[in-house]
Formats: structure tokens, sequence, C-alpha cells
């Protein structure tokens, strides 16, 4: 089966090749044969690579150690879940995975595109088959060949790096890479756009659904991530600024950049050329994400000389696809001006563009920060990178204006907004903020940054309230409807807007999460078995720790495990028990590193405890189980508002889902045009 | 060898399936959809929905009665240029006359009406006073 996967990876390469010269010269010569062979090229290309990853599983599960990529990710103790995701656990494997995806999406589009859009697809599918093509030369010439085999049979593999036996490393990676890939569909259709000059918003409706898919994935995955972070690096931080978290958040902002613009150009036609642009960063953005992700770059330029061959390989391919696409952009610069012009800066208009300026704005310096070393290397010779403080100092700001955005924007008047729209929709939420600042300031609030983002909060989340509240209020005037059943009607009949609304909600409750970091306490306890030491959090609660002891499991190899040191602790919560919780440092067998910790959290809706097995006083005497060995560094965490990160990226999802939703445009639509044929007639009346 | 049997199989069932178009003629459509919006709809369909957006923002409180009627009377003469120009690029130059003079008559009246100076709400000519906010225009003509 491996042999097989490999043989058809050989063979995909000219059979994407084919398919994209015959997807180009179908587009340019019209003749539909070249474009069915094109098409049919896409569906073979996917095929084949699913019998290279199928390929590469059997390697995994055969444990096929002559292989470089499954000595160097798996071993025979590895267990077996994590052999069936080892496709994606290492660079390799990725690229591979990568491929197929792209694949997976192209067979999809061309697909639900056999009868329909069928000006677009040919050269639809030269661009997908192009960056197809792109992946498998990669995979095949630039040193990266997952099929590659060792000189010799290893009697065993290296294992999996621990870190990454997680759960959240299991599915964080395919969730980004999904986001990644189906955003090459909307690039696909930028492109054959181009080419083929139908310049109109069509694009745009024809891949929205495959833009919030992207979308959904991209921030699902990124959330995860941050849960994994949170969970297995064990120092009580999510997000630390570090390049291959930067790498993924890069094509985030683009994208939600996009989705916004594209709403003005469908509403106003304008910002044609801009969205174009905005496309295809966010495409090569993807590209450079899994570049950066997947080749070390970063971390050195040492890493880097290695991995010369990709390395080359990938900027030239961004290289050709960046002057294309601007080749291609200014060509047809006559054809996208702009249909209208923006009024007046106080226009919904204006907040939209306030929008995408903010968001490339964060994006290129979350750009800067991260080639810095890479910059300043180049430049003097010395490797300086900047810290988080330097991402926060530039991102906190643009991060408080655009959630003030998120509460302006739907209620500004399009066009222009006069000065009695602004009290009439401002007055109350500016109060609720202020109050909600003052309330909090009297409480004994006095983190500066936390306070703003919440009275800012405040601010925008009544607006929403009241947007819901309005439009539910305004449907059950007219339509004569309950409150509960116009509420049900007034999401379902413009699942855009509403989805949208509650996507933004997600936002909020994420951004209060991030400000409970303000709040955040750390202390640290010499304990011996039987102390007790108390912790006071933020919101009042008194944590009664009682240090219970420390076991020590000896791994006879399981699950690689050398050794486990298991510190219980019980909990008290204000004088209620709340069972116990454990912290752990675990030695693996088969990576020569640091032992690992593993955190205890007890999560409440307010804030997380998190307790850290920092040292152990005596290790050589706890292995021994020696009974005066049990003395451990116990550092406690509180955490403030921390789940309020996850439920709101759970909102995000419910949102883009309700936006996502099929079936109802074809009603609306079909409302649409019913309405169209009698409301001009009633308009003109008045 | 079954080895070799598998992938050559793999390898011809592939070629097979790519090159069949090209050597047996089979032509896919690449037409555009006939239920597809044209240019001219999707404009009209653009503003009766900025139109319906406006309706939607003053029943729902967000607009009050001025800057609701100064938006509408703009969006309704923009929707009705669109209406206008559909009709025309579909009637290929005038079969719906009736309605073709309906429009015109109606956009004649807006072109040619006493825009309010207080709240921009375009009024029929003729008008002594604002439809929308009450305003004297004779004085403004005046004036």
């Amino acid at each position: 089966m491996t042999i097989l996967g490999e043989f058809a990876l050989w063979i995909s390469l000219p059979v994407a090749a084919w398919g994209m010269v015959l997807g180009y010269a179908g587009g340019r010569t019209l003749r539909g044969d070249l474009v069915l062979s094109a098409e049919r090229s896409i569906y073979a290309v996917f095929g084949l690579l699913v019998i290279a990853c199928l390929g590469v599983g059997a390697a995994f599960l055969g444990d096929r150690f002559e292989y470089w990529y499954i000595a160097n990710y798996s071993n025979t103790n590895l267990e077996l879940f994590y052999k069936v995701t080892g496709l994606w656990a290492g660079q390799r494997g990725s690229l591979l995975f990568w491929a197929v995806l792209v694949a997976l999406f192209g067979v999809i589009t061309v697909f639900t595109n056999r009868t329909k859009n069928r000006e677009f697809m040919p050269y639809v599918a030269g661009v997908l088959q192009t960056i197809m093509l792109f992946f498998i030369v990669v995979l095949l010439f630039a040193d990266v060949n997952p099929f590659e085999r060792l000189e010799f049979t290893p009697a065993d593999g290296r294992g999996l790096n621990p870190q990454l036996q997680n759960y959240w490393m299991t599915i964080h990676p395919p969730t980004l890479y999904l986001g990644f890939t189906a955003f090459t569909i909307p690039f696909a259709f930028a492109v054959a756009a181009l080419l083929n000059g139908r310049l109109d918003a069509r694009w745009i409706q024809l891949t929205r659904r495959w833009i919030l898919t992207s979308w959904l994935f991209l921030s699902v995955g990124i959330v995860f991530g941050m849960r994994w972070a949170y969970e297995e690096l064990g120092w009580g931080g999510y997000w630390f600024w570090d390049p291959v978290e930067n790498a993924s958040l890069l094509p985030w902002l683009t994208a939600t950049a996009f989705l916004h613009s594209i709403q003005i150009q469908e509403n106003r036609g304008m910002l044609k050329v801009w969205n174009m642009s905005l496309v295809l960063l966010t495409f090569l953005l993807t590209i450079f994400a899994t570049f950066l992700t997947r080749s070390g770059l970063i971390e050195s330029v040492h890493s880097f000389a290695q991995e010369l061959k990709i390395a080359y390989i990938f900027l030239s391919f961004m290289g050709a696809v960046l002057a294309a696409s601007v080749v291609l952009i200014l060509y047809r610069l006559p054809e996208l001006r702009s249909e209208n012009q923006i009024e007046s800066f106080f226009s919904r208009e204006s907040a939209f563009l306030f929008n995408n300026l903010l968001l490339l704005g964060a994006a290129f310096s979350v750009m800067w920060g991260t080639m810095f070393p890479l910059i300043s290397e180049g430049f003097t010779g010395q490797e300086i990178s900047v810290g988080p403080p330097f991402f926060e100092k530039v991102n906190f700001p643009i991060g408080l204006v655009l959630l003030a955005l998120v509460g302006i924007g739907p209620v500004i008047a399009w066009r222009r907004a006069t000065k009695r729209n602004l009290q009439k929709n401002f007055t109350i939420p500016v109060t609720v903020g202020a109050v909600t600042a003052i309330a909090l300031f009297a409480m004994g609030a006095r983190h500066e940054l936390a306070l703003v983002t919440w009275s800012i909060s405040a601010f925008v989340l009544t607006i929403i309230a009241t947007e819901f509240w309005k439009g539910t209020r305004a449907r059950a005037r007219i339509e004569g409807e309950g409150y509960l059943l116009a509420f049900f009607h007034l999401i379902t009949r413009n699942r855009r807007r509403w989805g949208g609304y509650t996507v933004h909600v997600g936002f909020v409750l994420m951004c209060i999460g991030f400000a409970g970091a303000g709040y955040n306490t750390d202390s640290r306890f010499n304990v011996e078995p039987g102390d007790v030491v108390e912790v006071q959090s933020p919101f009042g609660h008194m944590y009664e720790l009682t240090y219970e002891g420390l076991s020590m499991s000896i791994g006879r190899g399981e699950r690689n495990l050398l050794w486990q040191a298991i510190a219980t602790v019980s909990v008290r919560r204000d004088g209620e028990p709340q069972g116990v919780l454990t912290t752990e440092k675990r030695q693996y067998t088969n990576r020569d590193t640091q032992p690992m910790t593993e955190v205890g959290i007890r999560s409440i809706i307010q804030e997380d405890l998190y307790l850290i097995l920092s040292a152990m006083n005596d290790s050589g005497g706890a292995l021994r189980n020696d009974p005066g060995a049990q003395g451990i560094d116990l550092q406690v965490l509180i955490k403030p508002l921390v789940n309020w990160i996850w439920i709101g990226c759970l909102f995000i999802a419910i949102g883009t889902v309700i936006a996502l939703w099929p079936s109802v445009d074809r009603t609306r639509m079909a409302r649409e045009k019913a309405v169209g044929s009698t409301e001009p007639a009633a308009a003109g009346a008045d | 060898m079954t080895l070799y049997a598998g992938v050559a199989l793999v390898a011809a069932a592939v070629v097979l399936f790519i090159l069949q178009p090209v050597v047996k003629g089979i032509h896919a459509s690449l037409d555009r959809d006939d239920d597809e919006l044209t240019e001219t709809e999707a404009r009209k369909r653009v503003a009766l929905l900025a139109l319906r957006d406006v309706e939607y923002d003053f029943l729902a409180g967000k607009l009050d009665e001025q800057d609701y009627r100064s938006l509408k009377s703009e969006l309704t003469a923009e929707a009705l240029a669109a209406l206008e120009a559909d009709e025309a690029s579909k009637s290929g130059g005038g079969s719906d006359e009736a309605l073709e003079a309906e429009i015109a008559r109606l956009r004649a009246g807006l072109k040619s009406g006493t825009p309010c100076p207080a709240c921009a709400y375009t009024n029929a000519d003729g008008s002594r006073f604002c439809s929308a906010c009450g305003h004297a225009l004779a004085a403004a003509v005046a004036g």
C-alpha cells in the first residue's frame, strides 16, 4: 500500500500539470472538451493523493521505520490514535495533507458547479491545478517526500514529541489547514474573474460560503491552538505571539477584513480593487503560514539554511503568484473602478473601511514583528526578536478600536449619518458603557486596559442587544407575531445579518475574557504533604488547597513514559469541598527532553484555578519513593474569565453557521423576485 | 508483481478518464446560466435591498422620520433608475410603453422636484410646504 501511495504521488504530478495547462487553454479557446478534461484531472489528482495519504497511514500503522517520516514521528509504543493522526504530525505529512485538502475542495467545487457558473470553471480548474502542482512539486523535489527511505531500517522510531500528544493538538492543525485550504476556492474564483473579465460581484457571491467556511475553520482552529497552549505548555498562557501562532493569525486578520469589505462591494459597488487585493493577500498569507510553520525559518536562519530548497520553492511560488496577480489587477484596472463614492466620514461605509484599515494595520504589525528577527539578522548579523510587549503595545489599541467599531458599524446609517441618527442610537449604549466603567471602578477594579475593554464591551453588547430587541419588536408589530416567533423569523429571514451579530457577540465575549488576564494572580508555595495554602481570587473566592502528597509511577515503556510524578491537591472553595486536582511531571523515554508538566485546572464561570507542579524538592528521592522526599514547589494561578474566551469562540462558531446555513438564499431570492415586481410602484408612489 | 499491476491499473484508469473528453470530443458547457441575474437585474436587486434596509432601519427605530425620508427619496430615485435600465435592457427599446411612461413621469417629478432645505426630502413640483417636515418651501425658492 505504501509503495502504491508513493507511485500515486508521482502519477499525480503529470496529471496536475496536464489539468493546469488544459484549464487555462480551455478558458482561452472556450473549448469544452479541454475544460472537461481539466475538470476530470482534479478528480484524478484527488484520488491519487488520497491513495498517497493512505500509503502514509499504512506505513504508520505498520511501523515501517525504513521511512524517514515514520521513523521520526512514530515508534512502536505510540498509541494507535496518534499513529492515525500522524499524517499531520510533521512537516512532510502536513504538506501532503494540505495538498489533499485543496484537491478535496477542488472536487467539491467542480462537482457543485458542473452545470452552473460554467464561464468561471476553466480558469478555476487551471488555478486549482496550479496550486496542487506546486504542492506536489514541493513534496517530490524539495527533500520533504514523506515516502523517503532511510538507508537502513531502525529498530524503532524516535516517537512523537510528547507535547504533541494531546487531544487538542490532533484537531488543531487539521482545523487550521481546513481554513487555509478552503480559502483557495475564493482565490481561484477571483483569479478566474480577472481572467475572464466578469468583474462584478458575481465571484464574491459564488464563493461567499467558501469564504465563511474558511473563516470559521481558521477562527476555531486558532482558538483550538490557544486551548492547547493553555492546557499543555504548562504556564497558564494561551497566546505567546510566537511565529507559528502569528502565522495563523495573519490570514485570519486579512480574511476578516475581506469578509467585511465584500459587503461594501455587494451593497455599493465600491472597493473592487481592494477586495481583489485582499483575497490575493489572504491566499498568499495562507501559503506563507504553511511555509513559516513548516520550515523552521523564523527560529533561526541556520535551520533555514538546512531547508534551503523548500524555502526557495515556496518563495518563488509566492513571488510568481504575487506578480501574476498584480499584473492581472493592473490589466483589469479600468474595469474595476468604483461605481460609487463614500459620501461621508460618518457612515457605515466608512466604518467598514476603517475596520479594514485597522485589521490590515494589525496584520502588518504582526508580520513586521514576526519577521523582525530575520530582518535584523540580515542587516546587523544579530538576531533580535521582539517580544510580546511589542505586539501588545501595537495590537491592544487596534483591538480596542475594532471592538468599538463592532458596536458602531451596525447602527450607523449607510451613506451619511446625521447628528440625530448618532444621538438616537448611541446615547443609551454610551451611557451603559460609562456606567459600567464607573461601577467597576467603584468595585475596586483599577487595571486600566481591562476597565476600558469591559466598558467598551458593555457599550457594544448594549447595541447588539438593542438591535435584536428592536428587530424582534418591529417584526412582532408588523407581522402580528408573538415575540418568540418574531425573534426566530427575524434571524431566519436574514441570517447574514443576525449570524454576523452573533459572531460579534462572540468576539466581544472573547475580548472580555482576554481582559481578565489583567487580574491574573500567581503565587508559589513550597509544600509538604498535609500543608494547607490559601489563595484569594479577584472575584473574592477563597481557595483552600491541601497538598495530599506525591505519587510516583515508573512507566514500563507504555505510552513511552519513563516516570510520572503526580501531586494530588484537594480543593475547597469558600469552605466547600471541590474534589481533588492533580498536576504532574512526566519524563518520556523517547525524547531527550526536560520533564514535561501537566497542569491541573478547575474551571468555574468566573475563573480558572490552575495548578502547576513546578519542581520537586528532591526528585531523586521521590523517584526512589523516599517518604521524606514528598516536598514540592506548587504554583497556584488564578485566571479570571478565561472561560469566556472559549464561550466566545462557541458564539463565533454558532453565528458563522447561522450565516452559512443553506436554503435561505434561495427562498430569499424567490421572495425578492416576487417583491421586486411590486415594491417599485409602492416606492414611487411615496 | 501484483504491485506493478496495481500501479499500471491506476495509471491507465487515470489516463483514460482525463483523456476521454479530448479524444472522444465530449464537451462541457461553458455558457452562462439562463436563470442567472443579468447585470441590470443585479443592480436593481441591490437597489431594492437598500430600500428594504432603510425601511427596516426606520421601522426598527434606528432612523428618525427626517433621515428616513431623505434617504428614502434618494434611494427611490436610484432604484427607479436601476429599474428603468433593467427594463430597457430587457425590452430592447420599449415594448411596455405604459410602464416606461410611468417611470419617466415619476423620474421627471423626482428630478425637477423641490428639495427641502431643512430635511433634503424631494417634494413634488409646486409644493409650498415640505411633505416630510412641514418646512416652508416657497420661502426657500423665493429666497
